[in-house]
């Protein structure tokens, strides 16, 4: 548990697992495609030479895997970092990213627009669902920071978690009202569908942006590990250790939703992530953030690209909510980490 | 040829199965056939879903719940047996039977409360779905039949799915009958299902869709709810001799991975045109998506559409297979 010492070793370890997990994924799927196919496929696409490849080949590892794999990597890493951040802020071991309503709002957004079939912002489909789901999960963010916001600005991270609470439950009244009151026959499915999260439908141009914003998330918060360091240790101390608690504390609650909030739109509500891989990375290096967090980023992108390759190809043909995949191996953990705590406590 | 042979091999043990699985079922067939032979004669036995309905004498004040239930009826022309109507799927009622819909007051737009529906006060409730007997809507079988009540629902509505009958044509001429001995009236119930059986023997002999391979795309972005093996959409592609692409998985409708339909190249896209789903919504996906446009049948735009209450097992149902066998010798001339 020598944090420091192991960090070059342990993240290079882990972005050749990641590397490896991708190239791997690549290849599997309901349509089967050769290791040979698939490499010739990407280093054609790279410029590394003339291979002969067909255009189903192509069509289906470039253009429908590639951008999915890339897509759940970015997702799980950009989930996980979050979760570390919110747990050391907030001192509690259950935080996830979606503690402060993110995804609550973000459904509000998302199923007006699955369930009343209106188009926003000009857009209509997939694309109007994941702008109303952004714009949700923005309008719920403002909500939980007005309501958490002391007199002077201070924000208190009970008072955040609350407010969290209670703005998810409202948006869950109405989310199930409008479901309940105009429901045809398909919008309960989708509804459901959307909550349980897929990244199925990323295609390159969303692929990119949640890969950037995977990784630009990572690199700041990486920039604030010392003074998530020394908020473990609380907030006097954090304080007594020169750390301006309340600016942090909104820039990092900010960030977080923000970038929960993207993530939200474009894949759905994905659960377990955010709150299990921080637990498992600390168990393996350690609590310092400078490992803890780029670590939890690659562990939470080998473990979505893995979950995305069990929801599609679990049963031939069909694709099952990648939910329901983190969830099942989520939950187990989930229970075990809620004895641990009431052992310690 | 050899595909007519197989769909009629197909269809008959999908009845026969139907008929195993399903042992209540068969006693209305019995009844109605019974009476077509010595004119209506009541009481009748009305059985589906595990409950028997004595009817009395022949039912003038009938209530339908749900679509499929009201469209059995108005294919009947019973709605001068109406009492009431609740529920449709559709916006409007099929323009086809408008004028016989107006007709029946409309109870209220979804389901109606108890006391509403007994306020016209119904001799007879007939129902598409399990839902509709719920104690808070009509109240159960069991209930209605206390109150003098007879009611029949359609055993593809069953709540217990082993009762329920694999979606075939056999089906739906069986809850046609059911229907038509209920209310007297079975010579026209035999008639309508000759109709159908003639339509569906005609597509058959056409089989417009030799030879065709066909991806129903019923709704979804992400991933596709595609009709798979066992329901409406493949009673209806399996009726003009087209070849589903899902049709190896059990179920009626599944989600579906984009990379299947990639592979499977399809000849034709057969849209379900629904009001939550429109087919110019799917068609203006599909034309969009960087892979997807790359779809032949995209590319040719071979696009079939079919109403979504065409592709679910009622009495439309057959108007659903004559449409995409129309629409699929249009697109091959």
């Amino acid at each position: 548990m020598t944090g420091r010492a192991c960090t070059p070793g342990a993240v290079l370890v882990a972005m050749l697992l990641l590397a490896a997990s991708m190239a791997v994924a690549l290849g599997i799927g309901p349509v089967s495609v050769s290791v040979g196919d698939v490499l010739a496929v990407v280093a054609r696409r790279l410029n590394l030479g003339a291979y002969d490849v067909s255009p189903l080949d192509d069509q289906i590892v470039w253009q429908l895997r590639l951008p999915r794999v890339l897509g759940a990597a970015a997702v799980g890493a950009g989930l996980a970092v979050c979760g570390v951040v919110l747990q050391s802020l907030t001192r509690n071991d259950l935080a996830d990213p979606y503690l402060l309503g993110i995804s609550s709002g973000a459904a509000v957004g998302a199923v007006t627009v699955i369930v009343l079939g209106v188009s926003f912002a000009g857009l209509v489909g997939s694309a109007a669902v994941t702008a109303a789901g952004f714009v949700g999960a923005l309008g719920s963010l403002v909500v939980v920071l007005a309501l958490a916001a002391g007199r002077r600005g201070s924000l208190s991270p009970t008072r955040t978690v609350l407010a969290g609470v209670a703005v998810a439950q409202v948006c869950g009244a109405y989310t199930s009202l409008l479901v309940i009151m105009t429901g045809d026959s398909d919008a309960a499915r989708r509804v459901l569908t959307w909550t349980l999260g897929s990244v199925a439908g990323l295609r390159w141009s969303s692929a990119v942006i949640v890969s950037v914003v995977a990784i630009v998330a990572t690199a700041a918060f990486v920039a604030f590990a010392d003074q998530l360091d020394a908020f473990a240790f609380g907030e006097t101390s954090a304080r007594s250790l020169g750390v301006d608690v309340n600016r942090v504390r909104w820039a990092l609650m900010v960030g977080t939703a923000l970038v929960t909030a993207c993530l939200v739109a474009f894949v759905g509500a994905i659960g377990f992530v955010g709150l299990v891989v921080p637990h498992i990375v600390r168990i393996l290096t350690g609590p310092g953030h400078r490992v803890l967090l780029p670590m939890s980023a690659l562990v939470g992108a080998v473990l979505l690209v893995w979950a995305d390759t069990i929801a599609r190809t679990l049963v031939d043909g069909q694709e099952i909510p990648i939910g329901v995949v983190t969830a099942v191996v989520g939950a187990p953990f989930f229970a075990w980490l809620l004895r641990r705590t009431r052992e310690r406590s | 040829m050899s595909i007519a042979a197989a769909s009629v091999v197909a269809m008959t043990a999908a009845l026969v199965l139907a008929g195993c699985a399903d042992a209540p079922e068969s006693e209305p067939a019995a009844v109605s056939a019974a009476d077509s032979r010595e004119g209506p004669a009541f009481p009748v036995d009305v059985a589906a879903c595990g409950h028997t309905s004595t009817v009395e004498t022949a039912p003038e004040r009938a209530v339908t719940l749900n679509q499929g239930a009201t469209e059995v009826m108005l294919a009947l022309g019973l709605e001068d047996r109406m009492a009431g109507t609740a529920y449709l799927d559709d916006p409007e009622p099929p323009t086809r039977w408008a004028d016989a819909y107006a007709s029946v007051p409309v109870i209220s737009k979804e389901y109606p409360k108890r006391e509403e529906l007994l306020a016209v006060d119904p001799d007879f409730v007939y129902a598409s779905y399990a839902s509709a007997f719920d104690p808070k809507v009509a109240g159960t079988p069991k209930e209605l039949d206390a109150l003098g009540v007879a009611s029949y629902l359609s055993p593809f509505g069953c709540e217990d799915d082993s009762l329920r009958p694999e979606p075939s044509f056999e089906a739906v001429w069986e809850e046609i009958e059911a229907v038509g001995s209920a209310f007297g009236v079975s010579d026209d119930a035999a008639e309508l299902v000759a109709e159908q059986q003639d339509v569906v023997a005609g597509l058959a002999d056409d089989a417009a869709g030799a030879g065709t391979t066909v991806f129903w795309y019923d709704s979804g972005d992400k991933t596709a709810l595609a009709g798979v093996g066992g329901g409406g959409p493949q009673v209806v592609i399996d009726a003009t001799g087209a070849t589903n692409i899902f049709g190896g998985i059990d179920g009626g409708w599944e989600d579906v991975s984009w990379e299947k339909v990639i592979a499977a190249d399809p000849d034709v896209i057969a849209l379900a045109d629904a009001s939550w789903s429109t087919a110019d919504d799917k068609i203006a996906y599909l034309e969009k998506d960087p892979v997807l446009s790359q779809l032949r049948a995209v590319q040719d735009k071979s696009y079939v559409v079919v109403p979504y209450s065409q592709s679910t097992a009622g009495v439309t149902l057959v108007d659903g297979a004559a449409s995409l066998a129309e629409q699929l010798s249009q697109l091959s001339s």
